[in-house]
């Protein structure tokens, strides 16, 4: 079996593992004044053996692990694992009350400790019964899944339904005790809830299992496909009721108002008659009707019900919105908290009623159309099977599922931005809606033409400064015919970054692949370099020496300044994202990312097949290019100065990180790298040491490579070559190669 | 079975010299840096007919191959194409491989190259896009052309698989179909450029009797109803002789031998080539197909079809196993 | 003169980290992203022991100058090839185990390269201009050829880069691991069909780069500065200096390097600005890659010998 050198190295590995991970845990150590002090103080304290006992764990675990693998491959073990850290993450973590300063689950649970008066289930849920819970859920399933026992399963179920009721009440109480001292926008107790969750779909898997579901996937995916839409339905429906019944709707002066209390605030004040009308019934009229005819339509398959409930729950959001408008505008009217428009003072729950709405709605269109392509999927499913494919190689193949994702992310990214602070609205528009255009701009470049292109903020960078020249923000002025607005500059920008691409494209692009990525470095370098040294031109490493101004639309009855909050820079990101995406998903299916797909995997054969390489490839050069343009100008006129630093090396390096961290040539995998990775150095700021961010990230995608090449979601047509069905080494040759000599 | 065909082959493709060509190889040398693989080789393919390609491994067929798609660019001499009825004599030197694929001359490789993360559909829909014109643009907006485009070419697509009888395999990923199907695509996809003349490299290589009958139909099926000439390589004597109308034979990147393959069985050089012997001391064995046959690959048919049933089932065995 | 002198101390600081790249792009195809923390790494473990060995070098005899030097030379380079071999058991085999697309390595070496020059900084602080104790007169002249001044420093950098490329070349021509590696440099499979350990000779090839680039680091800290972020600049250059001479190719490393440090350093006499020194050099990096595509002494490991 195992050799003991083997076993040595093993232990050698674990616990160097277990070091090194001490090492990152600690503070900031010492300087050059005496570095074997420095090593020392890292390498001694206490924290070091806590870890390389860990290490041990580890080892013991790796050297008993045939035995483990077995139940790790039951059902619901995964999400136990899953769910286990989640909550635990959240409850070490997270902040769980913005009003308590550094608001951590210890500092509020020392709080609460300190507190007379507050509910009995706070007291005790941060007193310790939210560490009781989660380890008579992680018993209760781990029973159920070493002994085959479902009831425990049912019970562990029902228990995490409690134990996420409980998180619940105990943050709604703490906060509410607490919504003098302001706003709360913690979302601990979110994580946490969501934690629990996927305990509940844990316990419902073990519960559930039999021989057909063999793992939790085949689990998942069965539930999922059950009934197309209803998921959406359930979700929306709590989270409707959640908003309706406790969230913060209007929030002036800290006082933070349900829809209810809101309804007696702005009682004969003038509101509009519908906002009052909502406010009183509407409001839950609206939830009841759509959560009832999307919830029968996807039940009993019905289709037309389910455009109803489409109709009803969308509906619903443009009147939630509507109201929402009404009330802040008023509030605004009356003079309130300084507020100097609308949308100024609303709480969360307004917008969480609009992703409710929404997400009904969708569960109710999902309905309408699944019987559509629940044919399609069956099809594919027996041609699945003759061709001996397994049908469980992934999450969301259960039909609707993925396009259950789909819409919670555009839930997501409609209506939780107006519920952040500003710090994370603005990370959200400068660092995660801009990287996230340029990722889905690279991936072109990158995952499906296949180019490595390590210059690709050069172009970010041009789109840019043609944008500072266009409004005249540059030393050097347009002629004044030429001087415009932002938005206009769009596609100046696009045009100048498509021919920047197209001139670095045409010398370079019949090289190969590696002499390609240090010659498209260079270019990245050059560009930076020249904005730097050109001072007449580009006012050096300064940047801009006058402001790129906001956009402004003013078309007579519409008019709209940007610039007043991030918001607006969001929607329309936001808007110009979705055009990109959508752009980018036809061309994906169309002869020339089909072709690109085919250069990427045999460019002779590609060639052979009359495929012109260069050109293809020269156009997948110039799209990438351009929507770096496009990002270019909306970084140029949202932060209105840069610096050449803007557009460093590392910055292009970043995005290719972000692209295969996603899913080298999976549009929704770019999107989730590049806004995973760039979330994450914001959110690590507040949890290790800044200067140690770094750090962290190099950490996660390096382990994510390690143990998940392929990406966080990624492409089909990638997963294929991943699963290594790639027959160039040894199918080709089953003659020359034995059997069982392959290498 | 196999010399009935043959047969009438024959008789619908009278092979006369006088006839239009689709390729005109004049004293074509190719050189890898003191490697000669192609000396001098002189051919002419004709219109309509199968043209095979023989010769011992090594012998620069392959170069061939490559020297007539672009792929190398010989030192010495000149290649003309007219791969399509009416074209005007094109030289294929110095012409980049996907311009002479546009010219009408499509290809198969030795060692499949097919794109094998797309799916088999995909594959031969790549094949008959590079025919198309709809543009990034109208990719990206859906535009009604792109639409119709798409649909010919799904349209096109399937029917060519259903040709090559991989219909039922249109939507698996190519890279998981067993290996004679693997071949067989890459027919379709080749074909699915629309050729005049399509080169098959070693079509028949690790398929089995079974298959390999129902390759020399499909081959003769693209020239009769599609009207293409077939230039082919193979070993696999059998196959052929039964479908060629005219062989070739090089040796040491020199043509020794051409005719009908009576002609070519009856070769004395042919056989010293494959034998390795002086041609005088060969020249009178008896040469019947199965003896040549055997002399070519080495080992008996019996073995040749255990080898290669048993990579088939080597091969369906890794399909099945489950992606990790 | 002057100028040729400086560049061919810099550039032979390039050549010997370029060869990191170079070998491991010979064995894997890849370009290893995170040698240039291999060769920083190789700073801080020699500056460990100097440091250790001459306190803040005031005291210093100058009979221990040699023995410092050739010990902060071991130091680096030994320093170095352990974080080499780690990195390839860390960040290279899991994934060519599972068989990954080429980009996830590179990606993984990004992150690695993060996380390590991160990590540095967090333990031995985040300076990026801290230098080693002075304990001899590096800048001394000692001869003047044709009016240039040569400096002891310069010198011992030019003669131990010099000596470990002979050395290197040697190896890779005539030793068994030198056989291995040019084997698997041409052709993978076949030579692990031959009896050759893939995995051995790789992450021996991982441990010969970093050798040579913690000496480089050695050199590199004692001639400017180091700091947890100093390698990526000359990662970046070295990477290039490595194209320059064609990637793949032990010899072209080497020549490329020089000729990339002789360039830089001839950016003032021609009377351009120093400011625009790297984009000369990337110009000139095109320039070699428009004419000869494959760079100045084409591809593979095994042609070099």
């Amino acid at each position: 079996m195992t050799r003991p050198s083997d076993l040595l190295g093993r232990l050698l590995a674990c616990l160097g593992g277990a070091l090194v991970v001490a090492l990152m845990w600690g503070p900031q150590e010492g300087n050059f004044g005496d570095f074997w002090f420095a090593i020392n103080q890292s390498i001694f304290r206490p924290r070091v053996l806590v870890f390389l006992a860990l290490g041990v764990v580890v080892f013991l675990a790796m050297t008993f692990w045939p035995k483990v693998i077995p139940y790790l491959t039951r059902p619901g073990v995964w999400p136990l694992a899953a769910g286990t850290l989640t909550v635990i993450a959240s409850q070490t973590l997270m902040h769980w009350a913005d009003q308590l300063g550094d608001a951590k689950f210890g500092t509020v649970a020392s709080a609460v400790a300190d507190t007379n008066g507050i509910s009995p289930v706070a007291s005790a849920f941060f007193g310790g019964l939210c560490w009781a819970q989660l380890v008579v859920i992680i018993l209760l399933v781990g029973t159920a899944v070493i002994g085959g026992l479902r009831n425990f399963g049912w019970a562990a179920a029902a228990l995490s339904v409690v134990a996420a009721v409980i998180a619940y009440l105990a943050h709604a109480a703490v906060a509410d005790k607490a919504r003098y001292l302001g706003p709360d926008h913690s979302l601990g107790v979110y994580v946490c809830i969501i934690g629990y969750l996927v305990l509940l779909v844990a316990g419902l898997v073990t519960a559930m299992s039999h021989q057909q579901v063999a793992n939790t996937r085949l689990a998942v995916n069965r539930a999922l496909g059950w009934r197309p839409g209803l998921p959406l339905v359930v979700i929306g429906a709590v989270l409707g009721i959640i908003a309706m019944a406790s969230s913060t709707w209007f929030s002036p002066a800290n006082l933070n108002s349900t829809l209810a209390d809101t309804r007696s605030r702005f009682r004969g004040t003038g509101l509009a008659p519908i906002a009052v009308q909502y406010l009183a019934w509407l409001g839950w009229a609206l939830l009841a009707v759509s959560v009832v005819l999307s919830g029968v339509a996807s039940y009993r398959r019905i289709r037309p019900l389910g455009w109803a409930g489409a109709a009803v729950g969308w509906l619903g959001v443009l009147l939630t919105v509507l109201t929402l408008y009404r009330i802040s505008d008023l509030g605004a009217d009356k003079g309130q908290d300084a507020a100097t428009g609308p949308w100024q003072n609303l709480g969360a729950g307004g917008w969480m009623a609009c992703a409710a709405l929404f997400l009904i709605g969708s569960g109710g269109y999902i309905a309408a159309i699944a019987p559509r392509y629940a044919e399609r999927t069956a099809e594919t499913d027996s041609d699945a099977v003759a061709s001996g494919r397994s049908a469980s190689s992934a999450f969301l193949t259960a039909p609707g599922a993925a396009r259950s994702g789909i819409m919670i992310a555009i839930a997501v990214a409609l209506f939780y931005p107006p519920t952040a602070n500003g710090f994370w609205q603005s990370v959200l528009v400068s660092e995660i809606g801009i990287y996230v255009l340029l990722a889905v701009g690279l991936n072109v470049v990158v995952g499906w033409a296949g180019l490595l292109d390590l210059g690709f903020i050069a172009f970010y960078a041009i789109g840019s400064y043609t944008t500072a020249y266009l409004v005249g923000s540059l030393p050097v002025k347009p002629p004044s015919w030429l001087q415009m607005s932002p938005l206009l500059a769009i596609p100046f920008a696009v045009l100048i970054c498509l021919l920047a691409g197209l001139a670095l494209g045409a010398p370079t692009l019949r090289l190969r692949g590696d002499y390609l990525a240090i010659v498209t470095l260079g270019f990245g370098e050059i560009i930076r370099i020249v904005a730097v040294n050109a001072d007449q031109v580009t006012n050096g490493s300064q940047g801009p020496s006058t402001q790129v101004p906001h956009p402004v639309i003013d078309l007579g009855p519409v008019s709209i300044t940007w610039g007043l909050n991030q918001l607006q820079y969001w929607y329309l990101l936001l808007v110009f994202v979705l055009v990109v995406l959508l752009a980018f998903r036809r061309l994906e299916d169309s002869r020339i990312g089909r072709s690109w797909a085919a250069i990427r995997e045999d460019e002779v054969a590609a060639q052979a097949t009359g495929i012109n390489t260069f050109r293809v490839k020269l156009l997948a050069f110039a799209i990438g290019a351009s929507t770096s343009g496009v990002a270019g100008v909306f970084f140029a006129s949202q932060v209105g100065f840069f610096t050449p630093d803007n557009f460093v090396l590392n910055n292009s390096i970043l995005v290719v990180a972000y692209v295969v961290f996603g899913g080298m040539g999976s549009l929704p995998g770019a999107i989730a790298g590049a806004a995973l990775l760039t979330w994450m150095p914001e959110f690590l700021k507040d949890q290790v040491p800044a200067a140690d961010r770094q750090m962290w990230i190099g950490a996660v995608v390096l382990a994510m490579m390690i143990f998940r090449p392929g990406g966080l979601l990624p492409a089909r047509r990638r997963a294929v070559e991943l699963a290594g069905l790639q027959p160039r080494s040894t199918r080709l040759e089953p003659v020359a190669v034995p059997a069982g000599e392959g290498m | 079975m196999t010399s009935t065909l043959n047969d009438s082959a024959t008789s619908e493709h009278p092979i006369t010299g006088g006839g239009d060509t689709v390729f005109d190889v004049r004293d074509v040398t190719l050189r890898f840096g003191g490697v000669t693989s192609l000396n001098n080789v002189s051919l002419q393919m004709y219109r309509g007919e199968i043209l095979a390609v023989i010769g011992p491994n090594g012998a620069g067929k392959t170069s061939l191959f490559n020297s007539l798609t672009g792929v190398y660019t010989p030192q010495e001499g000149s290649i003309e194409v007219r791969a399509r009825a009416g074209d005007s004599p094109t030289s294929v030197i110095g012409l980049k491989t996907h311009v002479v694929n546009r010219l009408g001359v499509a290809r198969t490789f030795q060692n499949i190259r097919l794109f094998p993360a797309l799916t088999a559909l995909e594959n031969v829909k790549v094949g008959i896009e590079t025919r198309q014109k709809a543009g990034p643009i109208s990719a990206m907006l859906g535009l009604p052309r792109q639409r119709r485009e798409e649909r010919e070419s799904t349209e096109a697509a399937y029917q060519l698989l259903h040709r090559v009888g991989l219909e039922r395999r249109a939507n698996d990923i190519a890279g998981s179909l067993a290996y004679g199907e693997q071949r067989r695509l890459e027919i379709a996809r080749a074909l699915g450029t629309s050729p005049g003349v399509i080169l098959l490299d070693e079509p028949a290589a690790g398929t089995n009797p079974v298959e390999k009958r129902e390759l020399a139909t499909l081959i003769q099926s693209i020239n009769v109803d599609d009207g293409v000439s077939v230039l082919l390589i193979e070993h696999d004597m059998k196959l052929v002789m039964s479908i060629a109308h005219r062989i070739i034979v090089l040796n040491f990147g020199q043509k020794i031998a051409e005719g009908t393959p009576e002609q070519i069985q009856r070769n004395p050089e042919v056989v010293a080539a494959y034998l390795g012997t002086p041609a005088d001391e060969v020249a009178d064995l008896d040469l019947s197909q199965p003896e040549l046959h055997r002399i070519d690959t080495g080992v008996s048919l019996d073995e040749l079809v255990g080898q290669s049933s048993e990579a088939e089932h080597g091969a369906t065995e890794h399909d099945g196993g489950t992606p990790r | 003169m002057n100028y040729l002198i400086l560049g061919l101390t810099r550039g032979s600081m390039y050549a010997l980290i370029a060869l990191g790249y170079t070998l491991v792009y010979g064995v894997l195809q890849l370009i290893n992203f995170a040698h240039s923390e291999v060769f920083m790494s190789g700073a801080f473990g020699s500056y460990a022991i100097v440091h250790l060995l001459v306190g803040d070098g005031k005291a210093t005899p100058s009979w221990a100058v040699p023995f410092i030097l050739i010990a902060g030379i071991v130091s680096g380079a030994l320093t170095a090839a352990v974080i080499a071999w780690g990195l390839e058991r860390v960040a290279y085999r899991p994934l060519r185990k599972r068989g990954a697309p080429k980009l996830a390595f590179l990606i993984s070496a990004i992150g690695a390269s993060f996380f390590l020059s991160q990590l540095a900084g967090k333990l031995f602080g985040r300076l990026t201009s801290n230098s080693f104790p002075a304990f001899w007169e590096q800048n001394a002249v000692v001869f003047k050829p044709f009016g240039a001044e040569v400096r002891i420093l310069q010198l011992v950098i030019i003669v131990s880069a010099v000596a470990m490329m002979i050395f290197l070349d040697r190896l890779v021509s005539v030793t068994k691991l030198g056989r291995s590696i040019r084997a698997i440099s041409e052709d993978a499979p076949t030579a692990a069909l031959m009896g050759i350990d893939i995995d051995k000779t790789i992450s021996r090839t991982f441990v010969i780069g970093g050798l040579l680039g913690g000496a480089a680091g050695f050199l590199f800290g004692l001639n400017f500065s180091f700091g947890n972020t100093m390698g990526f600049i000359p990662g970046v250059k070295a990477f290039a200096a490595a194209v320059l001479g064609g990637i793949g190719n032990i010899r072209g490393a080497m020549i490329g390097g020089l000729l990339l440090g002789i360039v830089e350093n001839l950016v003032p006499v021609v009377n351009i600005d120093t400011r625009w020194t790297d984009v000369v050099a990337f110009v000139v990096l095109v320039l070699v890659l428009m004419f000869r595509p494959t760079g100045i002494l084409g591809e593979r490991l095994g042609r070099a010998a």
